[in-house]
């Protein structure tokens, strides 16, 4: 997963940066799965179908939707070049490993193991928000930080409790919807 | 009981919401209803506040709503503002008759904005309150660009990004949080609660609950506008419709930080509040910089009143790290905060609508051309400079006396210097409004209409509660830090 975010860093095209967060998600409904087999957690089966539903079909199709009204270069320009970014995203990994010391050190489930994955995930794609000007590619950041936590959550406790998980994923679907909503208008009002 | 009074809270902003889906031919009808029952809510919210200052015991409804004397005092803000709001928005005002498709958005996100508030307060599971203080971003960035300028979109898109970017590390936090609790073995059902985390929080590790705590400070701080993630707040704040700024600069910045204020209150038993203690006052004190030096180069009223809500965010934070009597005062001073912003916020739409500029130097001699609207918006201004009668200058007082009693004298030394160049920032910037000659063709003189009546209330409460802090508020507030510090 953690690839799929630097997959983001080194290529320009908007169309690469969907697919790149669809095949992510569907990791992650991958990996929500697996952990429900083994975690005996039925109720994960469930946000992990929910997961593929939202995030690997409805929220993909959302931002190619944006993708199609935005006029412009195909390509993005982002603040770094590629070089940097990959090394600062190195160093963020290495970060995230060191910060993570102290929970994995107190943690006794058999998925300890991915947390500073899960870490190393949030801080990279808070890394692609920041350093892209484009609007869709820090929608795309966004996104892959809710992954993060999603995978953090999963790993770490085998998921929250569904309540939670639920406003969660409404929240995304909102959250997205309104951002199409306003980078229409962004798009609108720089036309006249 | 506990059931009507937290149905009586919630439902109206809801029904509103609800109507102005549903009614879409007659948005002037939903404004009226919106108006009419939000005073509902604030009365449930009153009923709640005098049952805990008596003392009594917190209103439970099921596992999901709970609400002690911190919430309820937060609930009567939030719900006081919504209905000042509700009272003011566009759609019931017949001489300036706004457009039907603006008076429905508004009505609909409004109350759904004010509605998400309700539920962060009212919930006792804080997986529910981060999901909450997270709509609110989505239900109030859709109303920014009601009159869709690029300055209003940009702001709403920053506002948008941020604050989703930020409250999701807030969720980090929540997460990191609940992944040490879980570990202990406990019954992760309930492990959200936030009495249940509370009393456990002895078990947890205190490394962890640091590091849940730094991400739940940048995130929550984020949205209570705290340095240095607070920059979207001036453009959104100042590019929102008017009643729309008041709720956001008068309460939602309240409940962001009332979520930390939660989440301090259980790392504070996990880890020792020294930690959390230091963090605060730093982060207050460069908020507080922040707000209070960006006043004086100000050119637009409603930045200006922004920048002012960063630095009575940032002295709140200042006073929560101060001990119980910090606590006490950081509470009350919010509590003067949201009557003094939202009313000013709501003062700027009427200055706005009259000069029809938001720059401070466009909209010269207020006291000849509207004299009621000019008395009233000077007193919000004095008010939030900290001056007497009104009462911020108290808490002020308070907060300054905690900070010398909790053995930091040169911080607060440092904080009351700021405290002074805001105050002389916004005597001139005000003055530089109130006087002068008014450009010609700007309609003279104005009626004492319900509107202005309605916005001198916040004001006379102000002055109440410089006089003397009236005793049911007083009881309330102390509960309310004894439930964060018993």
């Amino acid at each position: 997963m953690l690839l799929l975010a630097l997959v983001v860093l080194w290529r320009r095209h908007v169309t690469a940066y969907i697919t790149a967060f669809r095949t992510q998600s569907i990791v992650l409904a991958f990996v929500g799965a697996t952990v429900a087999w083994y975690g005996r957690v039925p109720e994960l089966f469930l946000v992990a179908v929910m997961v593929l539903v939202l995030k690997g079909w409805i929220v993909p199709r959302v931002l190619s939707g944006i993708e199609t009204r935005r006029q412009g270069a195909r390509e993005l320009h982002p603040l770094l070049n590629t070089e940097t970014s990959l090394l600062i995203s190195g160093a963020l990994a290495v970060a995230a490993y060191e910060v993570s010391r102290p929970l994995a050190e107190v943690m006794s489930l058999a998925t300890r193991g991915g947390l500073p994955v899960a870490l190393a995930l949030i801080f990279v794609s808070l890394f692609i928000v920041v350093s892209r000007r484009e609007a869709i590619a820090q929608i795309v950041g966004f996104l892959m930080l809710e992954n993060g936590i999603a995978l953090l959550a999963l790993l770490g406790a085998y998921g929250v409790p569904l309540v939670v998980e639920l406003g969660v994923f409404m929240d995304v679907l909102l959250g997205v919807l309104v951002m199409q909503a306003v980078v229409y208008h962004i798009y609108d009002t720089t036309a006249d | 009981m506990d059931l009507i009074l937290v149905l009586g809270l919630l439902a109206p902003p809801f029904v509103a919401a609800l109507l102005a889906l549903v009614m879409r031919r007659e948005p002037a009808r939903v404004a009226w209803f919106n108006a009419a029952t939000m005073p509902v809510s604030l009365a449930a919210a009153a009923a709640i506040a005098v049952r805990l200052a008596r003392g009594g015991e917190p209103v439970v409804v099921g596992e999901m709503w709970r609400l002690d004397a911190l919430s309820a005092w937060l609930a009567v803000l939030v719900s006081g503002v919504a209905t000042l709001a509700a009272a003011l928005g566009p759609g019931l005002d017949r001489e300036h008759p706004a457009p039907s498709g603006e008076i429905r958005q508004f009505r609909l996100y409004a109350s759904l904005f004010a509605f998400t508030m309700l539920v962060a307060v009212a919930t006792g599971n804080l997986g529910v309150m981060w999901v909450a203080i997270e709509a609110t971003t989505v239900t109030s960035a859709l109303l920014i660009p009601l009159r869709r300028t690029k300055a209003s979109v940009d702001a709403s898109w920053k506002y948008l990004l941020i604050g989703s970017v930020g409250i999701a590390l807030a969720f980090t936090g929540t997460v990191l949080a609940y992944v040490d609790f879980a570990t202990t073995g406990a019954d992760i059902n309930v492990a959200l609660h936030w009495t249940t985390l509370r009393d456990a929080a002895t078990a947890l590790h205190p490394r962890v609950a640091r590091l849940a705590f730094v991400f739940l400070l940048v995130g929550f701080g984020t949205k209570a506008g705290l340095a240095p993630t607070h920059t979207w707040l001036p453009d959104a704040h100042s590019e929102a419709p008017s009643p729309l700024s008041a709720m956001m600069s008068g309460v939602l910045l309240s409940v962001a930080l009332y979520a930390i204020v939660r989440w301090k209150a259980i790392v504070d038993v996990a880890a020792g509040s020294a930690f959390t203690d230091s963090l605060l006052l730093i982060v207050g004190i460069a908020t507080v910089a922040v707000g209070s030096l960006s006043l004086l180069s100000q050119t637009h009223f409603k930045r200006l009143l922004a920048f002012s809500s960063i630095e009575h965010m940032g002295l709140a934070c200042f006073g929560l790290a101060l001990g119980p009597l910090g606590v006490f005062a950081a509470l009350l001073h919010l509590t003067g905060h949201a009557l003094a912003k939202s009313a000013a916020f709501l003062l700027s739409g009427r200055v706005l609508e009259r000069y029809g500029s938001g720059t401070i130097s466009g909209a010269p001699g207020l006291l000849a051309t509207a004299p009621h609207t000019a008395v009233l918006f000077a007193s919000g201004i004095f008010a939030l400079g900290g001056l007497p009668p009104f009462g911020l200058f108290l808490s002020e007082i308070l907060i300054v006396k905690a900070g010398w009693a909790a053995g930091h004298p040169v911080l607060t030394s440092v904080v009351l210097l700021l405290l002074l160049i805001a105050f002389g920032s916004l005597l001139v910037q005000v003055h530089r409004m109130l006087f002068g000659e008014a450009l010609p063709g700007i309609v003279r003189g104005e009626r004492a209409s319900v509107p202005v009546i309605l916005l001198s209330i916040p004001m006379v409460l102000l002055v109440w509660l410089g006089v003397s802090i009236p005793p049911p508020l007083q009881n309330l507030l102390s509960h309310a830090v004894l439930v964060v510090r018993p």
